[in-house]
C-alpha cells in the first residue's frame, strides 16, 4: 500500500475515534507511518461530518464502472479480523530487528545460545510440517526472522548453515509441488512472492552443513574423551560453557542436523531424472527415520533444561517447551496470501516429526517401485499409494516420477506403454500410426489420467468425472477414423493389415480404461462420503452396469491380445493346449465377476429393504430421487457409460427387490464362490489376495444378514439395520440388530 | 460462505438511492478480500464509502461485544412452532438484525457491502424469524445464471442458539427455495463444512446431493462439500453431443412411464 492510502485509512481512524471519544483530538497513535515526500497527512473529519448529514441510512457513494459484488471485498479498517494492519505487532522486518526481536548471537552465554538456536530449528521444523500441510511459506517458515535476511546470521555458524539448508530445502519442494501442477485447491503452498527463496545452488549449503556437523562431531568426541578421562588429541573449544550439559547438546545439535542433511539429499536423490536416485534415496529416508528417532529422544535432556528455567512461556513447537527467539507470524501479512489475517496455528513438534515421519514413509513407498514398464500396473500402483492418503508432497514427488517429458518415467513414450496395455506385439510400437491425431489425443488422455490419479481424492474424482466425455469422445473419433481407412471390417485376420490389428485392440482397450476411470469415479464417492445411505442402492446398480461392461471389454481385450500371440506362435503351439485355454476365463475378468455380483447383491438388498420400508428414503418437497439420480451420475450419463442405462432402467430392475427368493442370497454366494476360486491366480500379489480376502467377507456377512432378515422378516418393527464398511473402503456390510 | 461466482449483472437496484457528494468522492483501497474461502482473490479498489457505522456512532467492536453477552444465553427457549414470525426481508431496518446474527455465529467477518449485496439485490430471497419480536434466525440468498442454468445459492444461514432444534432453519430455508423454484431457479447450491452434521442433514431432507467435496476450502483445512438441488424439469430430448449422431435415439431415455415412479 503506498503512502497516501494509508494516510487515508489513518484519517478515518482518526475520525471515528473524534465521534465516540468527544471534541478532543486524538493524536495519531504511532509515528511509524511517515509522511512521503509527495503526501502531507490531511484532516478528512469534516468531510466525513459533512457526508454523514447528507447521506440517509442505505444510501451510497460509488463510482463508476465499479458495481456492489465487487465491494463484498471491502475491509473495514482497523477491524482486526480483516486488516492485517492492525494486528501487526512491526511494520517492517527492520523494525523488528531495530527492536532486538531477532538477535546475532543469540545470547552471549554459549550455553543458552546453543539452547535457543535448537529450538529455533524445532520451530523451523514444525513450521515446515504445517507448510506441507496447506498454508502459506510466508507465514510458516518465513515467519523467521532470521530467514530473512540470512546474510545477518554469517557469524554465527550452527544458524546460518541452518537457515540456507532450510531456504534450499524448501526452494526443492517448492519446485516439485509446482512442476507437478496439479495443485489447485492446495494452491497456498506454491504462494512465495517476495521471500528471499535463496538460489546460490545446493552445494555451497551442504558445504556448510558438513562443516558445522563436522565441528560438532569432534566437539561431541571430545567431551566424551575428557569424560572418561583420556587424554584431548584435539585442542578444540566446546559447545558451550557447561561440560554437564556438553555431550546433551552435542547430541541434539547433531542429530538435527543430519537429519537436514540427509532430508536435502533426499530431494535431490528423488529429482534425479527416470528413477534413477531412487535406491540411493531409500537410503537417506532411513537415515532420515533414524536422525528422527534421535531428535525424539534428545528432548528429554532438553526439557529438564527448559525447566530450569522460570517464567518462560511455554511452546509446544520446540522440544525443550520453550518459545523460540526470532519469529513473528505477522511479519510478513502483506506478502501472505490474500486471505484475512489470521493467525495459523503452527503444528506441535510432536506433530511435525509425526508428519516427517509418515511422509519419509510414503516416499519411501514410492522410492521401492519397480518402474514396471505396464501402465497396469503403473495405475494400480498409484492407486495403492494413495491408500495411505499421503499429502502434497509425497504425491508431487510420485507425480514427478511417473510422467516426464510426456513420457513414463521419461524414458517410455506413450504410444509404446498404450501398445503393450493394448497386448499388442512389441514391434507394432514404431508403427507411423502413432502419428493419427486421435493416437496421439488418446496419448494425452493417459498422461493426464496418470496425473489426475496422483492428486488428492476431492479433486481427483471431479477431474476423472470430467475426463469421462473425452475418453469417449476419442474412442468414436478412433472408431470412425478406423472405419473410414478399412470400411465395415470386423473378421479380417490378415496379418498384413497390422493397422487394422492395432485399431481392433486399440478399441476395446480404450472402451476398458474408459470404464475403469467410470468404475473409480463412482467408488471415490464413498471415500469423499458423497453418498448418503438413500443413495446407495442407486450407486451400487449403476457399479454393477459399470463393471459388467468393464468385465466385457476386458475379456474381449484379454481374448484378443492371446489369439495374437497365438498367431505368432501358431507353429510351436500345442493344438490341445489351444483348445483348453479357449475355454478358460481369465483370472483378472473373474475377479472382476466377484465384484459384480457383489455390488448387484448390495444393490437388490437395498432395494428390497426400500420397498418393505425398511430404508425409506426422506421425501423432499422439491424434488424426487430421479432428480437424485439424474445428477449423481449425470457425467456418466453425458458419455453414455454405459449405454441403455438410466433412471427408468434402474426402477425397472430394482422395484420388485424382495426378501421372499433366494436371489438375494445366490448373489453373495456366487461372489464368496468366485472370489474364493480365483485366489489360487493372485498367489503371488499380497495387495490382490488381500482385496479378494475383503470381498469374502462382505459377501460371507451380508449373506448372513440376509439370512437373518429372511427369518425373522423384513417388516418385523424391531429389526434395525445399518451399513458400515468395516470389511471393505467401499462395499457395504449390513448390520442387523434386534431391539 | 460466500461463493466466488463472475460477477453477475450490474446492480442497477440500488442506483436509485445513490446521491454523490457534493466534492469528488472518497477513495479508499483496501488491501484484501474478506472472503473466508478460496474463491476470488482480486484485489479492487472500492470506492464505496459506507457510513451507517459513522452515524450510529458505535465502533464495530463494541457492538460484538453486547451482542456476544447475549448468545451467552444457552438455555433453550420454550416456545411452540407457531409463536415464530417469518418475515421477508423488508429494508434498511433489518439490515442491523441480519449482521447481528451472524456475526454473533460465524467466525468470518463480512463486511455490511456483503449484506448490502444480498439484501438490495434479492430481497425476496432473504427471511428472518422472530419470537416475540426478538430477531432468532436469519436466511440470505442470491440467484443468477451460471453457465446458462439460472442457479439459486444459499449465502448465510443462521439460528441463534437457544432456538436450534426447531425447524426453524429448515422453515427460512423452505421459504427462500420456494421463491426460487417460483422464480424459474432450475437448481440451488451452497457449501457446508464436512462436518456440519446438522446442515448436511438439514438439507438433506430437503432433497440437497453432496455433488463435490472440495479439499481444504475452509482457511483452518476442513474440507466442505457443495450441496446441490435439482428441481425436476420436463426432460423431452437431452441433448448429448456426438453421441446422439452416432447412436440414435435408442440411449435416450423414455421419460414418459415415470408417474408409476413418482412418490
Amino acid at each position: 500500500m503506498s503512502d497516501t492510502k494509508f494516510q487515508a485509512s489513518e484519517a478515518f481512524a482518526m475520525a471515528s475515534n473524534d465521534r465516540t471519544d468527544g471534541n478532543a483530538t486524538v493524536p495519531p497513535p504511532r509515528s511509524a507511518i511517515h509522511s512521503g515526500d509527495n503526501s502531507v497527512w490531511a484532516d478528512a473529519s469534516p468531510l466525513l461530518h459533512a457526508a454523514c448529514q447528507d447521506l440517509k441510512e442505505g444510501e451510497l457513494i460509488h463510482g463508476d464502472n465499479f458495481n456492489l459484488y465487487a465491494a463484498m471485498s471491502a475491509l473495514e479498517i482497523m477491524d482486526p479480523k480483516m486488516d492485517s494492519g492492525i494486528a501487526c505487532k512491526y511494520y517492517s522486518l527492520e523494525e523488528a530487528i531495530e527492536d532486538g526481536a531477532a538477535p546475532i548471537p543469540i545470547s552471549v552465554d554459549k550455553t543458552t545460545d546453543v539452547r535457543c538456536t535448537i529450538d529455533i530449528m524445532d520451530h523451523l521444523l514444525a513450521c515446515e510440517a504445517t507448510w506441507h500441510k496447506g498454508h502459506s511459506l510466508a507465514q510458516t517458515v518465513y515467519s523467521c526472522l532470521y530467514l530473512l535476511q540470512t546474510e545477518r546470521t554469517s557469524s554465527h555458524a550452527l544458524l546460518h548453515s541452518y537457515c540456507k539448508v532450510i531456504q534450499e530445502t524448501c526452494k526443492e519442494v517448492l519446485s516439485v509441488v509446482s512442476d507437478a501442477r496439479t495443485h489447485e485447491e492446495e494452491d497456498l503452498f506454491t504462494m512465495s512472492y517476495g521471500l528471499p527463496l535463496g538460489g546460490n545452488g545446493d552445494e555451497k549449503c551442504l558445504s556448510m552443513l558438513n562443516a558445522v556437523e563436522e565441528t560438532v562431531s569432534r566437539q561431541l568426541r571430545a567431551c566424551k574423551a575428557s569424560s572418561s578421562k583420556k587424554r584431548v588429541s584435539e585442542d578444540i573449544e566446546p559447545l558451550q560453557n557447561n561440560p554437564d550439559l556438553e555431550e546433551g547438546y552435542c547430541k541434539a545439535l547433531l542429530c538435527r542436523l543430519r537429519f537436514r542433511k540427509h532430508f536435502y539429499h533426499l530431494l535431490i536423490s528423488m529429482r534425479r531424472p527416470q528413477g534413477r536416485g531412487l535406491e540411493l534415496g531409500r537410503k537417506h529416508i532411513a537415515s532420515c527415520i533414524a536422525e528422527i528417532d534421535s531428535i525424539r529422544k534428545s528432548s528429554m535432556f532438553l526439557r529438564a533444561r527448559a525447566q530450569e528455567i522460570s517464567g518462560q512461556n511455554r511452546s509446544n513447537t520446540t522440544a525443550s517447551g520453550n518459545q523460540p527467539i526470532g519469529f513473528d507470524a505477522s511479519i510478513n501479512c502483506r506478502l501472505a496470501a490474500p486471505t484475512p489475517p489470521r493467525a495459523i496455528e503452527i503444528l506441535s513438534w510432536e506433530k511435525a516429526l509425526d508428519y516427517f515421519v509418515k511422509l519419509l514413509q510414503d516416499l519411501d513407498h514410492i522410492c521401492s517401485y519397480t518402474l514396471d514398464p505396464s501402465l497396469e500396473a503403473a495405475l494400480l500402483f498409484v492407486v495403492n499409494f494413495q491408500k495411505s492418503q499421503p499429502d502434497l508432497v509425497s504425491r508431487a514427488h510420485l507425480q514427478i516420477l511417473l510422467v516426464q517429458g510426456g513420457k513414463l518415467y521419461g524414458r517410455e513414450p506413450i504410444f509404446s506403454v498404450v501398445i503393450r496395455a493394448a497386448g499388442l506385439p512389441e514391434f507394432t510400437k514404431s508403427h507411423v500410426i502413432q502419428e493419427n491425431e486421435f493416437m496421439v489425443q488418446l496419448g494425452q488422455l493417459v498422461i493426464n489420467l496418470l496425473k489426475i490419479l496422483c492428486t488428492n481424492a476431492a479433486w481427483q474424482r471431479r477431474k476423472l468425472g470430467k475426463m469421462l466425455q473425452d475418453w469417449r469422445v476419442t474412442y468414436v473419433q478412433l472408431e470412425l477414423a478406423f472405419e473410414k481407412e478399412f470400411g465395415e471390417t470386423s473378421n479380417i485376420s490378415d496379418n498384413k493389415h497390422i493397422s487394422i490389428t492395432i485399431f481392433q485392440q486399440i478399441l476395446p482397450w480404450v472402451e476398458e480404461q474408459t470404464y475403469w476411470i467410470a468404475y473409480r469415479f463412482l467408488i471415490l464417492g464413498f471415500e469423499l462420503e458423497l453418498y448418503s445411505v438413500h443413495d446407495y442402492c442407486m450407486v451400487y446398480w449403476y457399479i454393477y452396469a459399470v463393471l459388467t461392461k468393464l468385465a466385457e471389454k476386458k475379456h474381449i481385450r484379454m481374448a484378443m491380445s492371446s489369439g495374437t500371440a497365438k498367431k505368432k506362435t501358431k507353429k510351436k503351439r500345442d493344438y490341445l493346449k489351444d483348445a483348453r485355454t479357449d475355454y478358460q476365463i481369465p483370472a483378472a475378468v473373474l475377479f472382476l465377476q466377484s465384484q459384480i455380483y457383489l455390488a448387484e447383491g448390495l444393490s437388490m438388498m437395498l432395494a428390497a429393504l426400500r420397498n418393505e420400508h425398511k430404508l425409506v428414503p426422506p421425501q423432499s418437497p422439491f424434488n424426487t430421487e430421479r432428480e437424485v439420480f439424474m445428477q449423481q451420475f449425470e457425467l456418466l450419463q453425458k458419455a453414455c457409460l454405459p449405454d441403455h442405462v438410466s433412471y427408468v432402467t434402474f426402477k425397472e430392475s430394482t422395484i420388485h427387490a424382495d426378501f421372499s427368493t433366494q436371489v438375494l442370497s445366490d448373489h453373495f454366494k456366487e461372489a464368496h464362490r468366485i472370489a474364493k476360486d480365483v485366489k489360487s491366480s493372485f498367489a503371488h500379489d499380497a495387495d490382490m489376495m488381500a482385496e479378494i480376502r475383503r470381498i469374502e467377507q462382505v459377501a460371507e456377512h451380508n449373506n448372513i444378514a440376509l439370512n437373518v432378515i429372511s427369518r425373522v422378516g423384513a417388516l418385523e418393527p424391531s429389526l434395525k439395520i445399518s451399513f458400515t464398511f468395516t470389511h471393505h473402503p467401499f462395499f457395504a456390510t449390513a448390520i442387523v440388530k434386534r431391539s | 460462505m460466500i461463493e466466488g461466482l463472475s460477477p453477475s449483472s450490474d446492480c442497477t437496484a440500488h442506483n436509485r438511492n445513490i446521491s454523490h457528494a457534493a466534492t469528488s468522492p472518497i477513495t479508499v483501497v483496501f488491501s484484501s478480500p474478506v472472503i473466508d474461502c478460496r474463491s476470488t482473490y482480486n484485489i479492487v479498489a472500492s470506492s464505496f464509502v459506507d457510513l451507517s457505522r459513522l452515524k450510529q456512532g458505535v465502533q464495530r467492536r463494541h457492538t460484538m461485544e453486547t451482542s456476544t453477552k447475549e448468545s451467552l444465553e444457552l438455555k433453550k427457549v420454550d416456545c411452540d412452532a407457531s409463536e415464530i414470525e417469518y418475515v421477508s426481508y423488508g429494508g434498511e431496518h433489518h439490515l442491523p438484525l441480519i449482521m447481528n446474527l451472524v456475526d454473533q455465529e460465524l467466525s468470518e467477518p463480512y463486511s455490511i457491502f456483503t449484506y448490502r449485496y444480498f439484501v438490495y439485490l434479492w430481497p425476496q430471497l432473504s427471511f428472518l424469524a422472530f419470537h416475540k419480536g426478538k430477531c432468532v434466525g436469519t436466511v440470505v440468498c442470491k440467484m443468477g445464471d451460471h453457465r446458462n442454468i439460472s442457479r439459486g445459492y444459499i449465502a448465510m444461514l443462521v439460528v441463534i442458539k437457544p432456538y436450534r432444534g426447531k425447524g426453524i432453519a429448515t422453515e427460512l430455508v423452505t421459504r427462500s427455495i420456494k421463491v426460487m423454484m417460483e422464480s424459474g431457479c432450475e437448481e440451488v447450491t451452497l457449501e457446508s463444512e464436512v462436518t456440519n452434521k446438522g446442515a448436511l442433514a438439514l438439507y438433506g431432507r430437503l432433497g440437497f446431493i453432496r455433488a463435490k467435496r472440495l479439499f481444504h476450502y475452509y482457511l483452518n483445512g476442513v474440507d466442505a462439500f457443495r450441496l446441490k438441488l435439482r428441481f425436476p424439469r420436463p426432460e423431452l430430448h437431452p441433448s448429448l453431443p456426438v453421441m446422439a449422431d452416432k447412436y440414435g435415439s435408442s440411449h435416450i431415455p423414455s421419460d414418459l412411464d415415470n408417474s408409476a415412479f413418482e412418490q
